[in-house]
């Protein structure tokens, strides 16, 4: 009997013990008294293992799938085009604002775009922190940013900072760049995308001062010595608070926060600096470089209050991450350091010095795939990044000079 | 439903927005790994999720149920569109478009540099043939298929595809043999 019979399992039963989906014990007794069903169960394992090994090629594998950085980005991503509510769904990659060889070291990036946002309403807690009200003492008016330092995110804590930023909304009015009202991280995304393409001179001219440019003999071999140069123009955010509109809203969340009278119509004022970006690299060349300089990142309050209570204020906002919180109260000099958030499951980063005594922070992506540098030099922000390894990058950054 | 902001609607709005947050945390990565076999551009796939992560959170009633319930419901939904974005002659156009300009970046970077542009060439040629016989393959034996080689358990291809436990084993035995039969009509050797 070499075929199988009506009272042997069907093909399904047989394919289901292949994976050990079903209680073997009695199927094995019954294979090895029939030939019939041998014949089918090496069939079924052939095209298994057939179709396991095509398949195995379409795995994105363990470093292709997204890591929970990634996923937090993703998340925002989708809570901002909930809020859009515009049919196109893919609004970013469909205008692509970054040149496509930076796909390469494309998640840091999409990440830096968070970041900055959330380094924006960092600064603001880090000007109106307890320590930072001590320091203030009546005449620090103003937050300029001077000096960069890390502080540790994880991808929750990432989404957390990003939500309660987005429900600023809630409590007065976000004013954004051309006078729209909306979210925050919009106006930034939105900054981004309308970068023009200039020239070194333009570009020193838009930022107010000399653009500074790096070795060529430093570049990774293949990439255009000649760099693509880009403005993003400066940009304004507005917010100003609501006291019926936040009372409300906090009642609403089951917080009870009690709202001071002279808080209404008060105004916190951020104003980001125009940037300049140099871009190396072309659509063909492995490696890709970037050299971004920008001025100062100023936070400003207007109104009956002052900075201190405001801190109060927004640290009694629900949903801020305690851990976050803390490392910035640490902050010393915090009226003149940007926090800059690292995503911890994805980079290493150390606290370095740049052309001479100029703290900074070099970031080093975990995959050894990219990796970043920033700092502040009289009054001006740096920062290099690109698809190479963290020392070539730091040397790179100490050649930056007006050539 | 999402955010903060929903909660001056309704008092449990922030309870479903940690709901959701935690349905998204946990089917995230998982169906990426699914979709992107079905379309393998890592762009094209995160523009998949948000679209069916887009519809979970449309539907209260639905991320009410129990996890493994919505996870059936989004393997469903995910697969649907990935095959329906394929499918669609605009997007495919653009895709092809974008995968030619991303074909370095999307490749893994020890890949490119082991197998060397010839390599990637051949290894490219190989996966869109491997989707293409899964394309041709019938709609229910070709998801049982992909959610089988993508990991899932019996259990969870029935729930995703509304069918009994038992007649997992039967649908799988059947796609294989036709995506093997298809795959070596294209790629005589």
């Amino acid at each position: 009997m070499n075929t199988p019979s009506a009272a042997c399992p069907d093909i399904g039963v047989w394919r289901a013990w292949l994976d050990r989906e079903v209680d073997a014990a009695q199927l094995e007794e019954h294979l090895a008294q029939c030939p019939g069903c041998r014949g089918v169960v090496a069939l079924l394992r052939e095209d298994a293992d057939h179709v396991r090994a095509a398949f195995a090629l379409l795995s994105p594998g363990q470093a292709g799938l997204p890591s929970t950085a990634d996923a937090a980005v993703a998340r925002e991503r989708l809570e901002w085009q909930r809020r859009r509510s515009v049919p196109e769904l893919s609004p970013l990659y469909a205008q692509e604002p970054i040149p496509m060889f930076l796909s390469r070291i494309s998640t840091p990036w999409r990440i830096a775009a968070s970041a900055v946002a959330a380094a924006v309403v960092l600064s603001i807690l880090v000007s109106v922190t307890p320590e930072g009200r001590a320091l203030a003492a009546g005449f620090l008016a103003q937050f300029r940013s001077q000096q960069v330092t890390a502080i540790e995110v994880t991808p929750q804590s990432q989404t957390e900072i990003m939500r309660t930023l987005n429900a600023l909304g809630n409590l007065g009015t976000v004013n954004m760049p051309g006078g729209q009202t909306g979210r925050p991280e919009a106006a930034i995304r939105n900054a981004s995308e309308q970068a023009k393409t200039a020239t070194l001179a333009e570009a020193s001219q838009a930022i107010g001062f000399k653009l500074e440019t790096p070795d060529p003999a430093l570049l990774p071999t293949g990439v255009d010595k000649t760099p693509r140069v880009q403005v993003m123009p400066s940009s304004q955010i507005r917010f100003t608070f609501d006291k019926t509109k936040a009372s409300n809203y906090l009642k609403s969340t089951g917080h009870e926060v009690t709202v001071p009278d002279k808080f209404d119509g008060a105004t916190l004022v951020v104003s980001i600096p125009s940037a300049a970006l140099l871009q190396y690299g072309n659509g063909s060349s492995k490696e890709a470089l970037i050299v971004g300089q920008a001025g100062e990142l100023v936070v400003d309050v207007e109104g009956k209050v002052k900075l201190d209570e405001m801190r109060d204020f927004l640290l009694s906002l629900p949903g801020l991450p305690p851990t976050v919180v803390n490392q910035l109260k640490q902050i010393k000099t915090w009226n003149q350091t940007l926090p800059i958030p690292v995503p911890v499951d994805q980079m290493n980063w150390q606290s370095t010095n740049f052309h001479g005594n100029n703290q900074g922070l070099l970031l080093n992506d975990n995959s050894g795939v990219g990796s970043a540098a920033i700092w502040y030099e009289s009054g001006h922000m740096y920062g290099v990044a690109g698809s190479l390894r963290a020392d070539k990058l730091k040397a790179i950054a100490e050649s930056l000079a007006v050539r | 439903m999402l955010n903060l902001a929903d909660a001056a609607v309704s008092p449990t709005a922030e309870s479903s927005a940690t709901r959701f947050d935690a349905l998204f945390q946990r089917f995230y990565s998982e169906l990426f790994g699914l979709v992107y076999r079905v379309l393998g551009d890592r762009m094209e796939t995160e523009d998949t999720l948000q679209e069916t992560f887009l519809k979970l959170s449309d539907d209260a009633g639905l991320q009410a149920r129990p996890d493994p319930e919505v996870g059936a419901w989004l393997r469903r939904v995910a697969i649907n569109l990935a095959f329906n974005r394929l499918r669609s002659a605009k997007r495919a156009r653009a895709r092809i478009e974008r995968v030619g300009r991303l074909e370095r970046s999307d490749e893994e970077p020890t890949d490119s540099e082991m197998l060397g542009p010839a390599g990637l060439l051949v290894r490219h040629e190989e996966q869109a043939a491997v989707r293409r016989a899964l394309a041709e393959v019938p709609e229910r034996q070709r998801d049982c298929l992909l959610l089988r080689h993508s990991g899932y358990s019996y259990a969870e291809i029935a729930m995703t595809q509304g069918i009994a436990i038992g007649s997992v084993g039967v649908l799988l035995a059947r796609a294989e043999h036709a995506f093997r039969t298809t795959y070596r009509r294209q790629t005589p050797q």
